[in-house]
């Protein structure tokens, strides 16, 4: 990647930075989300302790929601602003598409940091294999992003863009979400060591394929 | 410089319009003319590739679209949370160019640079998309009813700037404002 | 040759019912639904990846046969989907005693119509025909890798194949006799003849489509009048020198 590129990505990626500090709402109202999210799956368990697994499983689908929830905005409010003709105009796909993948990503870390902390304090969850929980949330964040960011700017232009952004989102993430839960499941101490590798392996063989099969359709779909 | 060959664009059944042909080349300044719906902001679109052609082909000079081409609609819009200053640079940054700060001067936006676009009045917007579109010192400079919402010396300052850009390549504007068609050297009437 | 076609089909099933039943299963009998469950999940992924292959096509060149094609690939992939996904739950319930046993083949083909749902959710969601012919195709294209997961993947999984249900290799490991893979495999020819046929048709009547709004497009008007045509060519201003 050369120096105009870094500079390309870099204008993109703090100028939805200073978008998003400026409003506060986006990050707000995501941080917002993960808590409840959290307090309502805390609450719905009626007091019952929560084994490993299921408390794994609860946590990738808080995750995975909490990115269907704030992600798809980066292109979304684009088109919604009428901001996304200036934009084609002046950059160039790939750009554009690290630029607000790599913002989704700092959003996705801050979103997971967030939800890893209430989860242990509500759940009363222990986590057993610390470097595998950090592997696989951080291999989870860098695919969430990338996979939500192309799905928001795929509905960006539709006509019913909120609710179809989950509605294609969730089925395209949901394999990948089995195998978080497998690797954290892991981490939270149920199941072999081994079986948790390979889970937060798949997650980065996933998290790759997108990485390089994302960007391109989205500069294939980038102009009308 | 420019050439469109047999362009035509329809939304589901409907052509907007169809067969438009001409060839510009340095110096150029085509006035599209045409009532409401008649298609002129649509053919500066599919002119700049943001809309495609339903029909026929739109040739661009050689080189990066980013930069060999401007364009200003009232239609495309700025980003309210940056100053003056960061969206002109932002632009910059980009198209892969040094900012280009005289011509904020030259739109009379001199004293706004640390101002938020969304604070701005629609007659300083549109003085900061023309500078925008400008800014790369383009061949083909494409302006979208460009009077509107400027006052007498916004006016001005776009009077200017089409001479300028007949210096460096060819300018297509579209308008009904008798003002602004006398700018132009050739014509092109979507309405016939 | 559709006649052909239709004998040989009728024929086949015919002979279904007429082939000894096959000793495998807890109720051999009401095993041959067996016989239309496998040929439709086989084709489902050829169909589906093959209309991925079309939509990349498309986004390639951009060209609107390509789109047609891949719609037409990806319904027929659906509705085989569908099919072996209703033949599968028929088969569960006979077999194992209940519809749904969230076994993990039946759940992860569960996840592929959910994928697919979403395709035609998309098509749904646009006024703008080329975007969504654009959007459509890149969303087909990068389906194509959970669905890989999924349908290849996924089922193979030491510990996936251990809890599940599913024969996965009845066919290779010489679970059926051979009249009953005989006919298996004559049915599976028969439905992906049957199935290209129809994506053939298909795509004959989307292309025709194209050309007829081609054609007639410009006969359309918004109630305001005829809509323009003709060759619009710049005039020079008599006034300027």
């Amino acid at each position: 990647m050369n120096s105009t590129w870094q500079a390309e990505i870099g204008a993109v990626f703090r100028k939805e930075l200073k978008t998003e500090l400026r409003t506060k709402s986006g990050l707000f109202s995501s941080g917002l989300f993960s808590i409840i999210a959290v307090i309502a799956v805390a609450l719905a368990g009626y007091g019952e302790r929560i084994d490993p697994t299921m408390g794994a499983g609860l946590f990738w689908v808080t995750l995975l929601f909490s990115a269907m929830i704030s992600l798809p905005r980066a292109f979304v409010s684009e088109e919604e602003a009428g901001t996304g003709d200036q934009l084609r105009l002046l950059a160039r796909p790939h750009a554009v598409f690290w630029g607000k993948a790599l913002f989704n990503m700092l959003l996705m870390a801050a979103t997971s940091v967030v939800l890893s902390v209430m989860f242990v304090v509500f759940t009363n969850l222990k986590v057993d294999h610390l470097l595998l929980f950090a592997l696989s949330l951080a291999g989870g964040c860098v695919a969430l992003a990338i996979s939500v960011t192309l799905c928001g700017a795929l509905v960006a232009q539709a006509t019913n863009r909120s609710a179809l952004a989950g509605v294609i989102g969730i089925p395209l993430l949901l394999p990948f979400v089995a195998m978080g839960v497998g690797a954290l499941r892991v981490s939270l101490g149920s199941g072999s060591v081994n079986s948790g590798l390979i889970s937060c392996g798949g997650l980065y063989a996933f998290a790759l394929l997108m990485g390089a099969a994302a960007p391109n359709l989205y500069a294939a779909i980038w102009k009308g | 410089m420019l050439s469109v060959e047999g362009v035509g664009k329809r939304f589901g059944d409907l052509w907007v319009f169809r067969s438009i042909s001409f060839e510009l080349s340095a110096g150029d300044a085509l006035i599209v003319l045409g009532r409401n719906g008649s298609g002129k902001s649509t053919l500066l679109k599919v002119i700049a590739g943001l809309a495609s052609p339903s029909e026929g082909k739109v040739n661009l000079p050689d080189g990066d679209s980013r930069r060999t081409l401007g364009l200003s609609a009232l239609d495309i819009h700025l980003y309210h949370n940056l100053t003056v200053k960061e969206h002109f640079a932002l632009a910059a940054e980009l198209r892969g160019v040094e900012p280009d700060w005289p011509i904020l001067e030259q739109v009379g936006l001199q004293s706004r640079f640390n101002q938020l676009v969304g604070e701005l009045s629609s007659g300083t917007k549109a003085r900061l998309k023309i500078a925008i579109a400008t800014a790369a010192k383009p061949q083909v400079l494409l302006l979208d009813e460009p009077g509107v919402s400027l006052d007498e010396a916004g006016r001005e300052a776009v009077r200017q700037i089409c001479e300028i850009q007949r210096t460096r390549g060819c300018l297509i504007v579209a308008t009904n404002d008798p003002l602004e068609r006398s700018l132009g050297t050739l014509e092109l009437d979507l309405a016939s | 040759m559709r006649w052909i076609l239709f004998i040989l089909i009728l024929g086949a099933t015919f002979a279904t019912f007429w082939v000894p039943d096959a000793a495998s299963f807890q109720h051999p009998e009401l095993a041959r639904i067996i016989f239309f469950h496998l040929p439709c999940a086989i084709s489902t992924p050829l169909f589906l990846f093959f209309g991925s292959y079309l939509g990349l096509r498309y986004l390639r060149s951009k060209d609107k046969q390509w789109e047609i094609r891949s719609v037409a690939a990806n319904e027929i992939g659906y509705v085989l989907a569908l099919l072996t996904m209703a033949t599968g739950m028929l088969f569960s319930k006979t077999q194992w005693g209940a519809w749904w046993q969230w076994d993990p083949r039946q759940t992860s083909f569960l996840l592929v119509l959910l994928l697919y749902a979403a395709y035609f959710a998309l098509r749904m969601s646009f006024t703008d025909e080329k975007k969504r012919a654009d959007v459509c195709a890149a969303y087909s294209c990068i389906s194509a890798i959970p669905a890989f997961f999924l349908i290849f993947i996924f089922p193979r999984i030491p510990y996936i194949v251990q809890i599940s249900f599913h024969p996965s290799n009845t066919i290779i490991t010489g679970g059926f006799d051979r009249a009953y893979s005989i006919i298996l495999s004559t049915l599976f020819v028969l439905i992906l003849v049957l199935c290209s046929w129809i994506y053939k048709l298909s795509v004959r009547a989307g292309l025709l489509d194209l050309r007829v709004s081609e054609l007639y497009g410009n006969m359309e008007t918004d109630g305001s009048g005829p809509a323009p045509t003709g060759v619009v060519r710049p005039i020079s201003l008599s006034d300027k020198s």
